[in-house]
């Protein structure tokens, strides 16, 4: 049970990570985290990569539809434009450190424009809106073959360091793990600040919003330009671990996949986005472990495995929604402060 | 919920035991398959003559007595999983050679198994994958998309009889690295030879009409159409073309073209001319007795066709490369890859032409036959020989 | 001139199609509230039940009743299981189940017949009618009659019979159909079931069109919302125009503008009338416009 928890100030009260305990144990998952690029199998550092890659996107879709309430399914088409933008930028030179910043820079801006409708439309209309996106995103991307190669895609040439190519998952994950902390970081105190209160306050009610002086147009487009910020970052670090990128690598499944990451982890959570995207990126290696595990005896399985993802991802979603809307950050919170005020939890 | 709970656990606890169970001496060979994606139709037969040649090869003395170990995987045409796939196969299970399938992810991987050094056969027979000096770890067993056009481009010439003007051609092809990788050598060779290209159709990965693409064929009156997609694809546009009345003659590449094509599309199938580069199932050739005997015994009751030959073909080529690259005591990448240009007219029994690669050129043969649709049945109406002209290497 | 004419012609047997399928989307949100994407997904396992029932032999039409009363019951066991729990939740949580939903039963369709394209008995013969310079095939003809049919049939059981007029008593206000006497869990029910059917109708009749059947048939549902939208979700009749726009505009788009762009306008134009018709009219042309109080 935890004791001797005594703030003095404000500034303590409010912090985060607010005891010593809390800190210590992030220190060593930091450590432990950072550990796994150096002893790693190759494949398991790519699973880790697409994790963290996932974390920022969901992260960035929390913010726009878990903490601003709006609705949007254009996530795959984001990911895309960061991701050409990336390979546009780096396909002429310049370095990593200016093209994913810039990738993300690009993709806000194209969220700003795709946020205008936002101001008339609300909730399942506003979802029809970006899923129109989505579409015309990908009819422009399939067309521009000068810059996106068409449907044959493209390839983006690894990020160089002082002329060293960090192209393999190992070097790789060294530069997308703290983005990502980064990107979390970030948008923890986000939501501390005026204006991550001004956007909680239009999910739960833009019309009183409004009357209580939030300029509401304002904030809305500015949370589809964060979020497609993240989003873009994501898509920009996606684009150096595929190596080549095509139309098919963002269907419009993906953006399906990263709303139900957020489901699932928790809408209006940063813990939430982290578990979700964690959950549902480990959902298919689970499965695929014990596929390959079991089709000794039943050589069926290999071929029923996609449509058994499909249908494990389907049925996590349902049944997430029935018994456990509010997600999994919420059941870990409950799980904790079970443990927290044991043996006075009740 | 205890009970429940024990068993899970056992089951998970075997099912990490199984998946780290040492091969011992057995040869890991990749296999990249699509069982459930938008050329699944083409790719489950395929897949299934990869497997039973694997099976049969290992019950007949193996490599020099060593057992092939094929760890497949289904990737739905997806080229990420595609990738995935690739990293896992090359990084945790070591294969020495992976058995592929699709033209957009074997593009896309091409630099990688260039840098890995895995011999990579891919069912994409797209003319990009033919120059060494570009893609030396790429092979496949048919003639390429290009000259299996040129050779129907050919028969299209010796077909059209009408002396007053050239024959107009159309070509449908997928809006993807697979539809397109014949094209632009097809426009070249209808220039050379003297067909009019009269219109070229995009359709989407899937899709369910056709019509408005045929109806602006229609209106700049090719007399014959070439389309470059699947199966099910060229069965919906032959029957959208007999619903709106078209005269033109259809063609299709060997994915579009099978037994399957005239149980599916039915009669609008009758006609239709296609490039036929692995025999169909039961054709009397030699190497036929062998599918047969291992059809029998293992699943009588299963139908099979041309694709299901083209799988077996593989495993032919692909062990036989690897009997010789054990010999030599070199069973890596590299030496994989030596052996497979060693072949010099391998003879496959008839179920496709000999196979010849070269460090210079990997086109394994340029014969192509040419089959159609009679009374609902494929018959071979010609062969055409496409020269090794170095000018096409590569296109 | 008869280029136009027949992409019109053709534009309006698919677009019949699409409104029997933005009906079953209409009648469901209109009783329930609900934008059910697993639309497209009722349609599949209509199609995929019909096959399955005519490949053993049975004559059409106990196929036809067969397919109907399972996705009726589909519509209800649906209702009950999965739209219940979540009466009162956040419209995303109502519109991510839905997605699941068909995620799942896409699953199923996949794991039980495969992707392969399964051939269906030939039912019309292939060669065309001749409606004047047009040809026509067959089997579009019998299609766009059929869809006619159900539609006046719809319509006419929306205005007149009392499920129908209770329906419409529901979608307007649930507290006030239920102090009248009305069983809201029934009508939804019966407005999910009717849904169902609906698109069934519409897969059979697409598959029948094709001569097969495979999971591309199940992308309909997506296609369709642009005409949901336009027409006004709410709206019956809208539903109907909407479908037939959407596919007159699909055709024509594709048959003078694939040429310009390299194809692919065929499948993006629906979603760029769907942005327009939202920045102009978000209700749709006949959808009734939604106050929001505080």
């Amino acid at each position: 049970m935890r004791s001797g928890e005594f703030h003095t100030t404000y500034r303590a009260d409010m912090a985060i990570f607010d005891t010593a305990r809390a800190r210590r144990v992030l220190g060593v998952f930091l450590v432990v985290l950072f550990a796994v690029p150096l002893v790693g199998s190759s494949y398991w550092l790519d699973v880790l990569n697409r994790t963290a890659i996932a974390v920022i996107a969901a992260t960035g879709l929390n913010i726009l539809t878990g903490f601003t309430g709006q609705i949007s399914l254009g996530n795959a088409a984001f990911l895309a434009i960061g991701a050409y933008a990336t390979a546009w930028l780096a396909s002429h030179g310049v370095p990593f450190i200016l093209v994913i910043p810039a990738a993300g820079i690009l993709t806000a801006l194209a969220g700003m424009v795709f946020g205008v409708p936002s101001l008339r439309l609300k909730g399942l209309y506003l979802a029809m809106a970006t899923l129109a996106a989505h579409f015309i995103v990908e009819f422009m991307v399939t067309h521009w073959d000068s810059v996106t190669g068409g449907v044959n895609g493209t390839s983006v040439p690894p990020p160089s360091l002082f002329g060293l190519a960090l192209g393999s998952d190992r070097a790789l994950a060294f530069l997308i793990l703290p983005a990502c902390i980064l990107h979390l970081w970030f948008a923890k105190n986000l939501f501390r600040t005026r204006v991550g209160k001004a956007f909680v306050a239009i999910r739960d009610q833009d019309i009183s919003a409004e009357v209580m002086g939030v300029q509401v147009f304002r904030f809305k487009v500015l949370a589809f330009g964060v979020s497609s910020f993240y989003v873009g970052v994501a898509g920009s670090l996606l684009a150096y671990h595929a190596r080549i990128i095509s139309p098919e690598n963002f269907p419009l499944s993906l953006a399906i996949d990263q709303l139900g990451m957020i489901i699932i982890g928790g809408l209006g959570s940063v813990l939430g986005s982290i578990l979700g995207a964690i959950f549902l990126t480990l959902l298919p290696e689970v499965l695929r472990l014990l596929t390959s595990a079991l089709s000794g005896e039943f050589p069926a399985l290999v071929q029923l495995f996609a449509p058994l993802k499909l249908g494990v991802f389907g049925i996590t979603i349902v049944l997430f929604l029935i018994f456990e809307p509010d997600g999994l950050a919420a059941r870990w919170r409950r799980i904790r402060n079970y443990f927290r005020l044991y043996p006075f939890s009740y | 919920m205890h009970s429940i709970r024990t068993a899970l656990f056992v089951l998970c606890a075997a099912a990490a035991v199984r998946a780290q169970a040492p091969a011992g001496g057995d040869i890991k060979v990749g296999g990249i398959f699509d069982l459930t994606g938008i050329t699944s139709d083409v790719g489950k037969p395929f897949a299934q003559g990869v497997r039973d040649g694997v099976s049969w090869t290992n019950e007949n003395g193996g490599i020099n007595g060593k057992k092939i170990r094929l760890v497949d995987v289904d990737y739905g045409y997806k080229i990420p999983e595609a990738v995935a796939a690739y990293k896992r196969m090359v990084g945790d299970d070591k294969v020495v050679m992976i058995n592929g399938w699709g033209t957009g992810d074997t593009e896309g991987l091409k630099a990688q198994v260039n840098q890995d050094k895995i011999p990579y056969l891919s069912a994409s027979f797209s003319g990009h994958l033919t120059d060494p000096s570009k893609t030396p770890y790429n092979f496949f067993v048919a003639p390429s998309y290009s000259d299996q056009l040129r050779a129907w481009l050919h028969w299209v010439k010796d077909d059209w009889k009408d002396k007053s003007r050239n024959a107009k051609v159309a070509f449908f092809y997928g809006d993807n690295a697979y539809g397109k990788a014949p094209i632009e050598a097809g426009r070249r060779y209808c220039k050379e030879i003297g067909i009019d290209l009269v219109d070229e159709e995009i359709v989407p990965g899937a899709f369910q009409d056709a019509t408005s693409q045929l109806l602006n064929m229609k209106q700049k009156g090719a007399d014959y159409a070439y389309i470059n997609v699947t199966t099910t694809g060229v069965s919906t546009i032959l029957r959208d073309a007999k619903k709106l009345g078209l005269a033109t003659k259809f063609g299709s590449n060997p994915y579009g073209f099978s037994e399957a094509l005239p149980q599916v599309a039915k009669e609008a199938a009758e006609g239709v001319t296609g490039v036929v580069p692995h025999v169909p199932w039961g054709e009397k050739v030699p190497g036929m007795k062998r599918l047969m005997d291992f059809h029998q015994k293992n699943h009588p009751a299963d139908t099979h066709d041309a694709l299901y030959v083209r799988g077996w073909t593989y495993v032919l080529v692909w062990t036989e490369a690897l009997k010789r690259a054990d010999k030599a005591k070199a069973l890596t990448g590299e030496g994989v890859k030596a052996a497979l240009e060693t072949l010099k007219n391998f003879d496959l029994g008839g179920l496709t032409e000999p196979v010849t690669y070269t460090a210079t050129d990997h086109r394994p043969s340029t014969k192509t036959p040419i089959y159609q649709v009679k009374g609902g049945k494929l018959v071979k109406v010609a062969e055409y020989d496409m020269p090794r002209k170095p000018e096409w290497l590569g296109l | 001139m008869e280029f136009f004419l027949q992409l019109l012609l053709n534009g309006l047997v698919v677009g019949s199609i699409y409104s029997l399928v933005a009906l079953g989307f209409v009648i469901i949100f209109k009783s329930s509230g609900i934008l059910n994407f697993a639309q497209g997904e009722f349609l599949l396992l209509g199609a995929y039940v019909f096959l399955a029932v005519a490949s053993a032999h049975a004559p059409i039409g106990a196929a036809l009743l067969l397919t109907f009363a399972f996705s009726a019951v589909l519509g209800i066991v649906l209702e009950r299981l999965v739209l219940r729990p979540l009466i009162g939740e956040p419209i995303i949580s109502v519109i991510m189940v839905t997605l699941g939903l068909s995620s799942v039963l896409r699953a199923i369709v996949q794991g039980i017949w495969g992707t392969d394209t399964r051939p269906l008995p030939s039912v019309f013969s292939l060669d065309p009618i001749q409606l004047g310079p047009l040809p026509i095939a067959r089997g579009y003809l019998y299609s766009a009659g059929c869809v006619a049919v159900l539609l006046v049939v719809l319509t006419l059981f929306f205005k007149y019979a009392r499920p129908g007029i209770a329906m419409r008593a529901t979608a307007d206000s649930q507290q006030v159909a239920l102090s009248m006497g009305i069983s809201v869990r029934r009508i939804f029910a019966l407005s999910w079931s009717i849904a169902a059917v609906v698109s069934a109708v519409g897969g059979i009749l697409l598959a029948t069109m094709r001569g097969g059947v495979d999971g591309s048939l199940a992308v309909l549902g997506l296609k369709v919302l642009p005409a949901v939208i336009v027409g006004g979700l709410d709206s019956i009749g809208g539903a109907i125009l909407g479908g037939l726009l959407i596919g007159v505009l699909e055709n024509l788009s594709g048959g003078y503008l694939d040429p310009v762009f390299g194809g692919g306008v065929k499948e993006v134009a629906p979603f760029v009338a769907l942005v327009l018709i939202l920045m102009v009219r978000p209700y749709g042309l006949f959808g009734k416009v939604r106050i929001e109080r505080v």
